[in-house]
């Protein structure tokens, strides 16, 4: 399940270990992530994703097993590691008593940012969320919504190398998903890593290089995006809508040596296939044979929603 | 960015933070309006004697040019202590119920450094309450009865008030960081100090009773003793007035009460530091 790292990986977890008590949270998790990739970490409620995140942050220290950023274990030298880390909790909770405006300047304090960078980047990333008109509002008026918006301008007040967002975008309306979606791809695009879990599979799946899935603390995946989809795939299955669908179309498509079976319904023929291999043009020529007229012709393909309850499930 | 700068950003952030709670703007308000109401109530019963009270001339005049040390010394029986517990027990521990030690801690700051940041904030900002009330008990006593005597002395007076609410501070900042609780925390102290006050009165009624020096040997080793008494110590030692009313207790012993402050202060701030360092940052528990 090892993925190739095309340089230093910028994150490193290493058999990492943590218990709460006698409950085993981690056991053993290691994966890396590689400069410039969007990283979706994946798992179902209590799987460990929050934890492994807040370890890798160096806010829990873990029993066993390391975690490195940017060649730095957070854990020992908070200063150096997290200096070039943007990080967005799930649900943040603020300080009420600041404005946005003041949240950022105190966060850009904290980076050692200067009076003049903080002024102009406070401005910038207010636009950037979709908050201009708010950063000089209380954050106890805030919405949910408008704190998780903030919450990631806070993340990106250093310009950071690595950015880790736990569910980003809970709580936001689907304009601003959207919005977000697209720019994690552009920060991406710039060679930034991020770091996203999330159970939005959707969003994981369209904006994910790679992908890590967890589940009662232990790994079940790590790799690239297009492995997992692969991975987790049973069959592959072809989807042919046709005018009408006779007997002999079924059991000469059936006889084919790719074909595993066929259901009919209707004027629908469901084709499963032996090889996961899109075998549409021989399908299509084989119903054009038996005098069939095509309406349509699907290859069914897996999606990531499918891959990771494949993945829970124990299947491979 | 140093650590003298990210400790700095830190007191900058807990200032704003406690000056945002309510609790510590009630209790700010009600010390400084109490000692207003006192200075109002000496003033009144100075210039307006009841019935059948008699002053004697020359006494009046000796209390009246000792009023400061009324106005400084006053609010230090109970707000002073009180507010030190309300800025110091909240300090660490409404971080973890919020959820907002996460945002600070996951910031390129050490625990130490933070820790720092929010004890010397907070202790930053009971100095402004004290120098407050010190101020307005001086401007009050020579408003309404004129020039005072040693007032040269507030400054150093100031200090060991500072100094010796230390104590009670860091206790309230250790168990904020231990229990990480406000609530317990808070009450944990406020319990500390009425018990050390109940238990001192009973050790001195023994003594009184038996003549026994060991109830007032153990007495004193009770935090409330040397955080009581070491600011009029230091006054009894500063004012040589021996006519002076207010300074004719008998001077205490100040190395003993500054030892005794240092040891719970010290050991309180080792504690936290020892909790905060070894254990995990807590998510958000409110």
């Amino acid at each position: 399940m090892g993925n190739a790292l095309a340089s230093q990986p910028v994150i490193t977890v290493s058999s990492l270990t943590k218990y709460y008590g006698n409950f085993k949270a981690l056991d053993s998790v290691s994966f890396a992530v590689g400069k410039g990739w969007v990283y979706g970490y994946l798992g179902p409620n209590g799987a460990g994703k929050t934890t492994t995140i807040r370890t890798m942050l160096g806010l829990l220290k873990p029993d066993q097993g390391e975690v490195q950023i940017t060649g730095i274990n957070p854990t020992e030298n908070p200063v150096q590691a997290l200096q070039s880390l943007g990080y967005a909790p799930e649900l943040p909770t603020m300080q009420a008593f600041f404005t946005g405006e003041q949240m950022l300047d105190f966060m850009g304090k904290m980076f050692g940012l200067a009076t003049q960078v903080r002024k102009e980047k406070i401005k910038q990333l207010l636009d950037l969320v979709g908050l201009e008109e708010w950063g000089d509002k209380k954050i106890g008026k805030y919405s949910k919504g408008m704190v998780q918006r903030l919450s990631l301008a806070l993340a990106l007040i250093n310009d950071p190398m690595v950015l880790i967002m736990d569910e980003p975008t809970i709580g936001m309306d689907p304009e601003a998903t959207a919005h977000f979606r697209n720019l994690f791809t552009t920060l991406s695009k710039q060679g930034k890593t991020i770091f996203i879990s999330s159970h939005l599979l959707d969003e994981v799946q369209r904006i994910c290089t790679h992908v890590g899935m967890i589940n009662k603390g232990k790994m079940i995946f790590d790799g690239p995006i297009t492995q997992v989809l692969e991975a987790f795939t049973q069959q592959w299955v072809i989807e042919a809508e046709l005018e009408k669908v006779t007997k002999t179309m079924i059991s000469s498509l059936k006889k084919l040596d790719y074909v595993q079976d066929v259901k009919a319904e209707r004027n629908k023929l469901k084709i499963e296939l032996k090889e996961k291999k899109d075998f549409r043009g021989d399908i299509s020529s084989e119903i054009f044979k038996r005098k069939g007229v095509l309406l349509s012709l699907n290859l069914h393909k897996i999606t990531l929603e499918d891959a990771y309850l494949h993945a829970l499930k124990g299947g491979q | 960015m140093n650590a003298f700068q990210r400790i700095a950003t830190i007191i900058g952030y807990e200032l704003r933070r406690a000056l945002a709670k309510k609790k510590f703007l009630v209790l700010a308000i009600l010390a400084l309006a109490l000692q207003v109401g006192i200075f109002a109530l000496f003033y009144y019963f100075f210039t307006n004697p009841p019935p059948g009270f008699t002053i004697i001339g020359p006494a009046l005049e000796e209390v009246k040019v000792m009023m400061w040390l009324v106005g400084v010394l006053g609010p230090q029986g109970l707000f002073i202590p009180l507010i030190a517990i309300v800025i110091a027990g909240g300090s660490m521990s409404e971080e973890y119920e919020r959820g907002t030690a996460d945002i600070l801690l996951s910031k390129p700051i050490t625990k130490i450094e933070y820790m720092t940041g929010k004890f010397l904030g907070g202790l930053t900002l009971l100095g402004f309450v004290i120098a407050l009330t010190t101020a307005l008990g001086a401007t009050l006593a020579y408003g309404l009865f004129g020039p005072q005597e040693s007032i040269q002395f507030v400054p150093v007076i100031y200090f060991a008030l500072l100094y010796s609410n230390m104590l009670f501070f860091s206790m309230a900042f250790m168990f904020s960081e231990v229990f990480r609780r406000t609530t317990l925390s808070m009450l944990a102290v406020i319990g500390i100090l009425v018990a050390s006050s109940l238990i001192g009165g009973i050790l001195s009624t023994m003594y009184f009773m038996t003549q026994e020096q060991l109830y007032l040997e153990v007495s004193k080793w009770l935090p409330n003793w040397s955080v009581s008494n070491l600011p009029s110590f230091v006054a009894s030692e500063l004012i040589t007035a021996p006519e002076s009313p207010f300074v004719s207790m008998p001077g205490g012993d100040i190395q003993l009460a500054a030892a005794i402050i240092a040891v719970y202060t010290i050991a309180s701030i080792l504690i936290a530091a020892l909790k905060l360092v070894r254990s995990d940052v807590t998510k958000r528990t409110e």
